[in-house]
């Protein structure tokens, strides 16, 4: 079961200064009004992190564009316990880089999180900005990998289904920076791309073959060149999951999945959310997904409701089903998708998902492939190069 | 290697704890140093003058217990050493074929001397307990660590248990106010009952064991499970590495460890030891099928050198300070400050196989 409040998403405020075509947040403009904290919630969130319990702490700021507000940034890390370990991650789209922001950069306990789509043509063409502006975020990803390796940086793809980059691109432009951790993310179906991307509401099989090919090609090319390892972060966690019981951090797949205990999310009103999704959904207006607010708290009846569901234990389909161990339930998915949790699990998008990734992992666990067998290896922090996975 | 007893003359009656302060101090539990050369220091205290033949700069700190009819001092607590420990008794209920301390028949009961010690070791302390078996006492040491956690609760103890003797009656006891301060040191040779059984020197020893860790792991005792590895086990360790996964998943750590050439070691050495620079497979092996299961595991005793590079992120610099040592060639290696080095006992010829990383 979960442990004391750990983990927290903090939406400074909602303000980009880009208009991503899949944005998921809904985002207001660089210069609209009343987007960003008031004293009040900022005052309300600094007493939440300041009674933290820990001993250690993970804090992503959100946004909108966090960097247009490093004061607020700077005022949560101030109100961090000195005896409780943190780490800070700045999710930022790195379309300018000022003074204020590398000054938080530069922190030991800052973590840089970014999106990287691929080559430039696919980048430029997703966040809607002329060339010029994606090669600037290109300079900056460039100045900051420079400046910190890639040890302090990770970037996330976000890849439409329906014509993703070819598999081998998508890996060079992540490669040639040196990062070695790509998260493969079909554009998610919030936000924005629900009107923009109504075909992103189901994940067909050509997006699940295009997961399985990347990740073959991972095989092949780490095979190839052994100095590096690189790996599809998502795939490796489904393998943990299934070797080691108990990794239950990944609040996107864990079972049972609590709501508002471990994690929460707060946005820029000071609402409070279960998961960032939960905030794109209420965001859009699709269902108010909010269970409570930074000052009266989240131990509401909106928070039990969400958890008494949060789980697959008892669902027919699970409990049939050789994943289970290894799978999570993610409901706030189905909310998005289907606007109802109790389509039989089999029909939704989160089951055919993960039912085709494990299906790929145990084929893969049990291949005889020594080419397969090494990057499995590599994904599971072995150290020694060779040797079976399956049980003898 | 650090000398832990010295030769000590005192008139007082009985034998006494005191900490060796640099300076005269209202608190009648220290002593304070009237004078010092390179090999004798002059001390007074509440039990009168004493002298041990150690210079003040090297002694100040300390926990000693001073014994005036054996005419000698034990060092119990070193300042600033993370590796001090209290020999509660000699006595032991197993016989293992490379027992470093051979066990004794007769036991002196000196936990008053520990308690007193403990009261004053330094803030945050982590105090080994070991034996022989410590457990064969365990009403008194549960009692003695219970009574110091009452106005202590910063110590912390590792105690070294065959794991022979825990029973449905002592849960409650080590899930309460015992149960976040004390790792268990328990070792687990084989996943194998005979193996075992054989390492340990007594037939039905790893059933008992099974049945003491379900008693530990009811009360959530913390438990760091070790294994030494030997001729006799090596070939065994993948195995267990999967029984530990499948049975113990709850345990803190679990360390493999080199063997120390002394006790009953130093007559099988031979037969005993394996060399891992020739014979890695087995224990790269055992890290991987534990480490694959999420199951932390760590490597102790054995230098850097020894170790593939790939497997060298297990390794610990586990010596204690007092009895570790280096090789001359060892002088050049980049990577000493974090090696265990060799043990002072360590078979010479062995010693100087080292590569310098």
């Amino acid at each position: 079961m979960p442990g004391a409040l750990d983990y927290l998403i903090l939406v400074p405020t909602l303000r980009c200064n880009l208009a991503c075509s899949y944005c998921q947040v809904s985002r207001a403009a660089i210069d609209a009004r009343g987007h960003d904290w008031s004293s009040a919630t900022l005052a309300g969130v600094e007493a939440l992190v300041g009674g933290l319990t820990g001993p250690e702490v993970k804090i992503e700021f959100q946004g909108g564009e966090p960097t247009l507000r490093p004061d607020l940034i700077r005022a949560v890390i101030d109100a961090v316990p000195a005896e409780i370990q943190a780490q800070f991650i700045i999710c930022t789209n790195l379309q300018t880089l000022n003074d204020e922001a590398m000054a938080l950069f530069d922190r030991d306990d800052v973590q840089i999180s970014t999106s990287l789509d691929g080559p430039l043509a696919v980048h430029s063409r997703q966040r809607q900005v002329d060339a010029g502006e994606a090669k600037g975020f290109h300079a900056n990803l460039r100045t900051l990998l420079a400046r910190y390796g890639p040890g302090k940086i990770s970037a996330l793809p976000t890849i439409n289904p329906l014509s993703p980059p070819d598999p081998e691109q998508l890996i060079d432009s992540f490669a040639e920076l040196g990062l070695d951790s790509i998260y493969l993310r079909p554009i998610n179906y919030q936000g924005f791309a629900r009107k923009r991307h109504p075909a992103s509401r189901v994940n067909g099989d050509q997006w699940l073959a295009y997961h399985a090919a990347f990740v073959r090609r991972l095989i092949a090319r780490n095979w190839i060149d052994r100095s590096r390892v690189l790996e599809e972060s998502y795939f490796s966690l489904l393998l943990r999951r299934i070797f080691r019981p108990g990794e239950d951090r990944h609040v996107d797949l864990r079972n049972p999945n609590p709501i508002g205990r471990d994690y929460i999310v707060v946005d820029h009103d000071g609402c409070v959310y279960p998961t960032d999704e939960a905030r794109m959904l209420t965001r859009a207006g699709i269902i108010d997904l909010s269970i409570g607010d930074i000052h009266a708290g989240w131990d509401t009846p909106e928070r039990a409701a969400l958890e008494a569901a949060a789980t697959n234990d008892g669902d027919p389909a699970c409990e049939a089903c050789a994943y289970q161990p290894y799978c999570g339930r993610d409901i706030i998915d189905d909310i998005a998708r289907y606007g109802r949790i109790d389509l039989p699990r089999e029909e939704t998008d989160f089951c055919r998902r993960h039912l085709y990734l494990f299906d790929l992992a145990f084929e893969l666990i049990h291949s005889d492939d020594p080419a397969v067998q090494y990057s499995l290896r590599r994904w599971l922090g072995l150290a020694g190069e060779t040797g079976a996975l399956a049980a003898p | 290697m650090i000398p832990l007893v010295l030769n000590a003359e005192s008139d007082a009656e009985a034998p006494f704890v005191t900490r060796l302060a640099s300076r005269r101090s209202a608190d009648p539990r220290e002593s304070f140093c009237l004078s010092s050369t390179p090999t004798q220091s002059l001390w007074c205290g509440m039990e009168g003058l004493f002298t041990l033949a150690h210079p003040m700069d090297a002694l100040t700190g300390d926990v000693v217990l001073v014994d005036p009819s054996a005419r000698r001092a034990e060092r119990l607590l070193r300042a600033g050493s993370p590796h001090n420990s209290l020999l509660v008794t000699e006595q032991c209920d197993q016989l293992c074929v490379m027992c470093s301390q051979p066990p004794k028949k007769t036991h002196r009961d000196r936990f008053e001397h520990f308690e007193t010690a403990c009261r004053l070791a330094e803030q945050g302390s982590v105090i080994g307990i070991t034996g022989g078996e410590p457990t064969l006492h365990m009403g008194p040491l549960l009692a003695m660590i219970e009574r110091l956690l009452a106005d202590r609760p910063d110590l912390g103890f590792h105690i070294l248990s065959n794991g022979q003797h825990f029973d449905a009656a002592n849960t409650a006891r080590l899930a309460g106010r015992l149960r976040t301060n004390i790792v268990w040191g328990i070792p687990l040779y084989a996943a194998d009952a005979p193996l075992h059984d054989h390492i340990v020197g007594k037939p039905g020893a790893f059933e008992r064991l099974i049945a003491s860790f379900a008693h530990l792991l009811v009360a959530g005792a913390r438990i760091e499970l070790r294994t030494v590895m030997l001729e006799d086990n090596l070939d065994a360790l993948a195995g267990l590495a999967r029984f530990v996964a499948h049975n113990l998943p709850h345990i803190e750590q679990w360390s493999l460890m080199g063997l120390e050439n002394i006790g009953f070691a130093r007559r099988r050495w031979d037969a005993l030891h394996v060399d891992l620079r020739a014979r890695f497979a087995p224990v790269g092996n055992a890290l991987d099928q534990a480490s694959l299961y999420g199951v932390p595991v760590r490597l102790f005793n054995i230098p850097l050198c020894h170790i593939p590079p790939e497997f060298r992120d297990y390794a610990v610099a586990s010596i204690s300070d007092w009895k570790q040592r280096f090789a001359p060639a060892c002088e050049g290696c980049a990577a000493r400050a974090n090696c265990a080095g060799f043990f002072e006992w360590h078979p010479d010829h062995l010693v100087e196989k080292v590569v310098p990383l």
